[in-house]
């Protein structure tokens, strides 16, 4: 498809897009839009009816107590609930006017236009270089020195570079967990997608090794559309442009961040918030 | 007022902190009552002991803070109970002022009970008793998470300024009779000052509290009337 080439122009042009401060409270473009979104997990409807918005290079923070379908949706925003039988989800999830929910959507092409990286690191039992380099092989034929490029690029948007560029060739599982993390948001961004999706991407973390994944996030920002779901609210308040409040598969508000945690509009989202969920 | 807090002693801080500012507002306006009264009864031992009590109001502001900061800090406050911490801190200023404008009548009453008397002080009284009236009621409205009865607070500081409209004129036509009048019109015009000046702050307790409740600000222009910057008394011929 067109994809290769929308990502040739990705990884130069965007720099223009790091303006965006965010206390500038008008959101932009959505990067992905989300549409009357129901989910099932065989009879049991996950999700309901979800409008809301992705906006382009913004970080959007989702928050909601266990089990309220925060997950859940990041499973459906990068069609991973296709693995599993039984689970379906129905309405639009847009994305440059295509909806990816449809059949005939390429899935491996969309997973790399949508990156995700889960709460507990994940890094594959190899040397640091393949680890990046592996998801690469499966979307791009790349010369040995554009890979090494390539390696290098993705470690070092990932804040990672100066750690373990002396030791590309050492296994990833030697690395500490917040290294092992970067690792795999530099293996995310590797591919070059458009959107990011992190699952908790701390809450295994130290705190310094959670503040340097958050400071990561403000830069990735600049390039990428991003999705956290976080469990730890002032995590929401410190990373995100906006915040989604979600509760037993409901989307209860949506507002930006400086909204959300100092003035929130919905009672239900003024009790969680504050810690009075009953 | 939201449920209650899942963690008990967070509540109960809150709690803690919603009375410290109530105690401190009753102080204030104790204070406002007596310095009022001391200058009508001329009664210099109950305007000594306003002057004293001060201390207790800046301790309790020093008190207020350090708690705010306290749960600034441990409780990562938000939403609605962010803003009740920040509105404490706001108001405990304020009422501080109010406890300063109050003492500083008080002094003056002591000298304006050593000079003749001048002319009737019913509209100190009154002035006294609205503006602690509105005190009162923000306070309230603060402790019972009220934003109606703050906005009422908020647009009812009109009539404390008319009154100190008169007073001004009033003290500037004693000053004309008879210079031997000018010690103490000045020091009744002060107090008259403090008095306004304690209901603007009582005003803007409204306006914090108003914030803290709905989470949004009431409009900039408040209603107003005090006229006495634009006041000339022409002398007789």
């Amino acid at each position: 498809m067109g994809d290769s080439m929308t990502k040739a122009n990705a990884s130069a042009a965007p720099q223009q897009a790091g303006l965006h401060a965010r206390s500038n409270a008008a959101l932009n473009e959505p990067r992905i839009a989300v549409r009357g979104l129901d989910f099932f997990y065989g009879s049991n409807k996950a999700l309901k009816n979800l409008d809301f918005d992705l906006p382009e290079r913004q970080v959007t923070g989702m928050i909601g107590p266990s089990g309220c379908g925060k997950s859940t949706l990041l499973r459906v925003l990068n069609r991973m609930y296709s693995l599993y039988p039984g689970q379906r989800a129905t309405g639009q999830v847009l994305m440059d006017g295509q909806n990816i929910l449809d059949d005939s959507t390429d899935i491996n092409a969309l997973r790399s236009r949508i990156g995700m990286v889960f709460q507990k690191p994940t890094p594959f039992p190899m040397t640091i270089y393949e680890n990046i380099a592996f998801g690469i092989r499966l979307h791009e034929k790349l010369s040995k020195s554009q890979m090494d490029e390539r390696v290098e690029w993705a470690l070092t948007r990932a804040a990672i570079w100066g750690e373990v560029k002396d030791r590309l060739n050492s296994s990833a599982m030697g690395l500490s967990g917040g290294q092992q993390q970067r690792l795999c948001i530099a293996r995310t961004i590797a591919v070059r997608p458009e959107v990011i999706l992190l699952d908790e991407p701390t809450s295994a973390l130290d705190p310094i090794s959670t503040l340097r994944i958050e400071e990561l996030i403000d830069e990735l920002k600049r390039d990428f559309t991003i999705a956290i779901v976080t469990h730890n609210m002032q995590q929401a308040a410190r990373c995100a442009d906006q915040v989604a409040f979600f509760y037993l598969g409901e989307l209860v508000e949506v507002a930006p961040a400086e909204q959300m945690f100092t003035a929130p509009k919905q009672k239900r989202t003024q009790e969680y918030i504050t810690g009075r969920f009953g | 007022m939201p449920g209650e807090h899942i963690v008990r002693s967070y509540e109960e801080q809150l709690k803690r902190l919603r009375e410290l500012v109530a105690r401190m507002g009753g102080l204030a306006e104790r204070q406002v009552a007596d310095a009022a009264t001391a200058l009508i009864r001329r009664d210099t031992e109950m305007a000594t002991a306003v002057v004293g009590r001060d201390g207790e109001i800046d301790a309790l502001e020093t008190e207020i803070e350090n708690f705010c900061v306290r749960l600034l800090a441990l409780r990562q406050p938000m939403a609605a109970d962010l803003r009740l911490i920040v509105a404490a801190m706001k108001v405990s200023t304020d009422i501080e002022r109010i406890g300063d404008y109050a003492r500083n009548a008080a002094k003056r009453a002591i000298v304006v009970s050593q000079q003749p008397q001048i002319g009737s002080l019913n509209g100190f009284q009154w002035m006294a008793r609205l503006v602690q009236e509105n005190l009162k009621d923000a306070i309230d409205a603060l402790v019972k998470e009220d934003a109606v009865a703050a906005e009422r607070v908020w647009a009812a500081d009109a009539p404390v300024d008319d009154i100190y409209n008169g007073i001004f004129r009033e003290m500037l036509t004693h000053m004309m009779e008879d210079p031997r009048n000018i010690t103490a019109a000045t020091h009744l015009l002060f107090i008259a000052k403090n008095f306004e000046r304690i209901g603007d702050h009582a005003t803007n307790i409204a306006e914090t509290v108003h914030y803290a409740v709905l989470g949004h600000m009431l409009p900039e222009d408040r209603p107003k009337s005090d006229a006495s910057a634009y006041t000339v008394v022409r002398p007789p011929v």
